[in-house]
């Protein structure tokens, strides 16, 4: 049997960041990912943070590439944050760019698939030349120990192999924590369901549209009737040449009142503000005449689509500097202007064969997955003998606000596990009393911990400054006291230790409620807002169109087992699948797993797998 | 134990994918227009060889015998196999070589390579008309043993033998994996269901490490790559070209196609109506296939 040091389960920003680190240690260290490459399995928001806590001390992104800032595909470096409160089509307008600047010396929009590959490659280099790498399209199955304390990991596609420590990077499903036992399943109290889809609009349009230049970006979030009564709320975040718009809603909401996944973006896409923001000019095609011959017909069907084509890719790149300047260094123009007479050229031809222009927007994937909320799932010691669990596994994901850190967390406990296990190597200790330990202290003295555990009253205050504004009444006789002790500066300390001494425990259900997340906003916006008027109806895609325009690789056997085909929570699932996996017959709840998107949502009361390496779902954008 | 040589032998071939292919009014494929890219039993051949790398750390030379733009072949089977060495024969004096004719001229560039080859892999055969008999009549002048329809392999670096399974599929009988030991060197002629299987970590880590480096080898494919004449491989005249083959084709008749007894007709994908209709008449088909 083969024998490593380290093994690292999951390619996602976290257990990337834990190989990078093992390398930049000098130690030999493995990564398994079961995608068929690094990128296809992982979904975010999603802004990445680099963070300057006041107290102690976090890895960032840039620290551990050293070459990010130059060279990672990242999207928009975010410098306008802007909640939303909205009512139908009014809505009030609240900036919380000190919000966002808090404590941080950067966030950048980014999308996974792009980024975490960039991640993978500098991680690589670094891996190959000690013996290390990562083996994509390999599923981890079973992990078991042998006499010696040493791990002996099963996958479904390679023989079996021999390690001292696993670093368990397998996202906010893992199966390693469900396999080994070591913590239960999370709970709908303690997650949240993201659901995303990437539109796509032209740079250009982008900046002028935000009224950002070529290096900002925008953050807008919405809470009020958007969110269908659920608790959460949605995003547009604008990435280089598309948007990320999302909802992400408390599971438990969702739960006790299932509403479907897509229905909640598309009240997104619907209101107002968000139909402004989104829209493009886009080609309509006419009805084909049906009395021509058909080889007419199809020709001009052939005709039609491969202009279509040409246009989308000639417009997207005319009205993006850096894609006019690709053009004319390719020498197939001069100048500007000769894209554009191009351009109005397939305009022109496309106009001949029946196509005309018109309003609408462009949706180009659709993803869904469970978050972990850190204040109330994170694994108290994120440790089974000589398993680490960083990030999404181990639960730390940090929600306060509109704000979501899961890819900066991830990122630092990474470097902590990578670090706690060199030590390890080093002792040749790889016990749980003294590397899990050791991993365990580490992550408890983490400033994001820290975040995960208390109210910081400073961010506190940037809030309530954003709301000085709003009569006091509006925010209800529940709110009215507790507000009035925190605008005070010295009540406001030691109303936050009185808060802190009860626990987020106690403090969840009052801060994270229908009120604050719906009906106050609600309110503001009738009482406060502005209309904002929707100059046409956005046609939005059917959820099985978006289903599939997605790329899988289809597995014949499913990965998930339905338990209890009767059970109240699997008839919920009919409605909460993301994809429309589950269906009812007879009084069963049947799956069909092809379209499944590896959320998590049904994990609760199924046998849930990750499907086989390389096999289900593969994200393009994520 | 001493370094394990493979050279692959693989062919530049008319793009029979959708969209590449392109064919003369008179229904004869029109060459001119059509794309060209790597054969698909020489893209197999390929594999196996990088198999010899991954597992072996094998030296992988690739040869073909073409025209200049056949580079485009050496490229991609490069890219596939992490070669070294890229050999590309061409000269008007092999033009109308039949396959006798082709295998003294790869026959004489494999000699040519820098290394003593241990294993030369071909494809099953080509896809444009080539009949099979290249790889072993390459063999049988290299005086390798021959092996056909490999499925798999693995190479005793020790004893410096091959075992090989290879797949015996004769119509009438069931098929037979006959599984075969033989002392290197060999002549093999890879089965199109041949596929490299890697099973252990460290094998899956070196396939990683080689695949990156075949991609990077194949940016600058042209820094592997040296093209030769008759006269810069030193081939015998007389047994290339039209000269050093003996199969006359003499008359290329086109056998008329059946007309189709199916009755096809174009749906138009858009109209639900047609789409409801098609899966009507496929219902109506399905029964009619049942054994009542
Ligand atoms: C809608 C939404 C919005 C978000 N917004 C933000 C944001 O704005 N900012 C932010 O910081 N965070 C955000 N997050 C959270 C963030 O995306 C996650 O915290 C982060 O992606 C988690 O990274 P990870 O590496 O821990 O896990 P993942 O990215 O989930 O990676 C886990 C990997 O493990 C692999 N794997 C799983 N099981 C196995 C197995 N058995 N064998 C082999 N491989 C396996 C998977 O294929 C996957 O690639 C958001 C999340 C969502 C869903
Ligand atoms: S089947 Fe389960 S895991 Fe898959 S998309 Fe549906 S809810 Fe998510």
């Amino acid at each position: 049997m083969e024998k490593y040091d380290v093994a690292i389960i999951g390619g996602g920003s976290a257990g990337l960041a834990a190989l990078k680190q093992l390398s930049n240690l000098g130690k030999q260290a493995i990564l398994l990912e079961a995608g068929s490459e690094i990128g296809a399995k992982n979904l975010s928001g999603g802004i990445l943070y680099s963070k300057k806590p006041q107290k102690g001390q976090v890895s960032n992104v840039e620290k551990i590439y050293e070459n990010f800032l130059d060279d990672a595909p990242f999207e928009r470096k975010i410098t306008k944050y802007i909640l939303h409160s909205t009512s139908k089509d009014k809505v009030y307008s609240m900036d919380l760019t000190a919000a966002h600047e808090y404590q941080s010396n950067f966030g950048y929009s980014v999308l996974l698939n792009k980024l975490n590959s960039w991640f993978a490659k500098q991680a690589i280099e670094s891996a190959e030349k000690l013996g290390g790498g990562i083996i994509p399209g390999v599923h981890v199955k079973s992990i078991t120990w042998n006499e010696s304390g040493n791990a002996i990991i099963q996958t479904d596609e390679l023989d079996e192999f021999e390690v001292k420590a696993v670093i368990a990077a397998d996202g906010v499903n893992s199966e390693i924590a469900d396999m080994v036992g070591a913590r239960p399943k999370f709970t709908p109290t303690q997650l949240y369901q993201g659901v995303k889809v990437i539109v796509k609009l032209p740079e250009e349009i982008i900046e002028k549209r935000f009224g950002i230049s070529s290096d900002e970006g925008a953050a807008h979030l919405f809470a009020g009737d958007v969110t269908l009564n659920h608790i959460g709320g949605g995003f547009l975040y604008t990435n280089s040449d598309t948007l990320s718009v999302g909802a992400v809603y408390h599971y438990h909401s969702q739960l006790e009142n299932p509403t479907e996944p897509s229905a909640l973006i598309d009240a997104l896409l619907k209101n107002p503000m968000i139909s402004e923001f989104i829209k493009d000019d886009v080609p309509i095609k006419s009805k084909i005449d049906k009395s021509l011959p058909q080889e007419e017909q199809l020709r001009i069907r052939f005709a039609v689509a491969k202009q279509i084509k040409n246009w989308n890719e000639i417009r997207s790149s005319y009205l993006s500097s850096s894609g006019r300047q690709r053009l004319i260094d390719s020498g197939k123009y001069k100048i500007d202007e000769d894209i554009k007479t191009r351009l109005d050229g397939i305009e022109n031809q496309l106009t001949k064969l029946g196509v005309t222009f018109g309003s609408d927007y462009v949706e180009a994937e659709y993803g869904a997955k469970l978050v972990p909320d850190g204040k109330r799932c994170r694994m108290q010691k994120p440790f089974f003998k000589n398993i680490l669990f960083v990030g999404d596994a181990a639960g730390r994901g940090i929600f306060v606000g509109p704000r979501i850190e899961g890819l900066n967390v991830g990122i630092d406990d990474g470097v902590r596990a990578a670090n706690a296990v060199a030590k390890a190597i080093d002792k040749n200790d790889f016990s749980a009393n003294s590397l899990g330990e050791y991993y365990s202290k580490e992550t408890e003295n983490s400033p994001y911990t820290t975040d995960m555990k208390q109210i910081d009253k400073n961010y506190l205050k940037i809030f309530l400054d954003a709301t000085k504004d709003v009569p006091k009444d509006l925010i209800g006789a529940r709110y009215g006291p507790i507000l009035k002790m925190m605008s005070n500066e010295k009540l406001r300390g030691i109303a936050v230790k009185f808060a802190n001494i009860l626990g987020y425990e106690k403090l969840l259900p009052m801060i994270e409620s229908e009120d604050t997340y719906v009906k106050i906003p609600i309110q503001l916006a009738e009482r406060l807002g502005e209309i904002v008027s929707q100059s046409y109806s956005p046609s939005i895609p059917s959820i099985a169109d978006r289903i599939g325009n997605l790329s899988y690789n289809d597995d014949n056997s499913s990965h998930i087992k339905v338990l209890n085909p009767n059970s109240e929570f699997m008839k919920k699932m009919v409605t909460l699948c993301p994809a429309k996996c589950y269906s009812e017959e007879g009084g069963n709840v049947i799956i069909q797993h092809e379209g499944c998107v590896d959320c998590g949502t049904c994990s609760q009361e199924t046998e849930w797998r990750h499907p086989r390496g390389e096999k289900g779902i593969h994200y393009k954008y994520g | 134990m001493g370094q394990l040589n493979v050279a692959v032998i693989i062919k530049l071939e008319p793009d029979f994918s959708e969209g590449n292919v392109s064919y003369n009014p008179d229904g004869t494929l029109n060459r001119a227009e059509t794309k060209n890219t790597l054969g698909p039993h020489s893209g197999i051949a390929a594999h196996a060889a990088f198999f010899a790398k991954v597992m072996y750390d094998a030296k992988v030379s690739i040869g073909t015998m073409g025209p200049p733009i056949a580079d485009l072949a050496l490229q991609q089977a490069q890219q596939i196999s992490d070669a070294e060495e890229l050999h590309l024969y061409s000269d008007r004096l092999f033009a109308g070589a039949d396959t006798l004719g082709t295998a003294e001229v790869l026959k004489t560039g494999i000699h040519k390579m820098k290394e003593k080859m241990d294993i030369v892999f071909s494809g099953h055969r080509a896809s444009d008309g080539e009949t099979g008999q290249t790889g072993p009549q390459t063999a049988w002048k290299l005086g390798f043993t021959f092996l056909g329809n490999v499925v798999s392999y693995t190479v005793d670096m020790e004893t410096r033998t091959i075992r090989a399974k290879r797949l015996i599929s004769l119509q009438g009988t069931p098929d037979v994996l006959e599984e075969i030991e033989a002392p290197l060197p060999v002549f093999i002629s890879i089965d199109p269901t041949y596929k490299s299987s890697f099973d252990k970590v460290s094998q899956r880590l070196a396939f990683q490490k080689y695949k990156k480096e075949a991609e990077k080898r194949a940016d600058n494919y042209k820094d592997y790559f040296t093209m030769f004449n008759a006269d810069e491989i030193g081939v015998a005249k007389s047994l290339v070209g039209l000269p050093g083959s003996p199969t006359i084709v003499y008359k290329v008749e086109r056998v008329p196609k059946s007309t189709a007894t199916r009755k096809a007709e174009v749906i138009d994908g858009s109209d639900p109506e047609a789409i409801r209709k098609a899966v009507g008449k496929m219902k109506e088909a399905l029964d009619a296939m049942v054994i009542k």
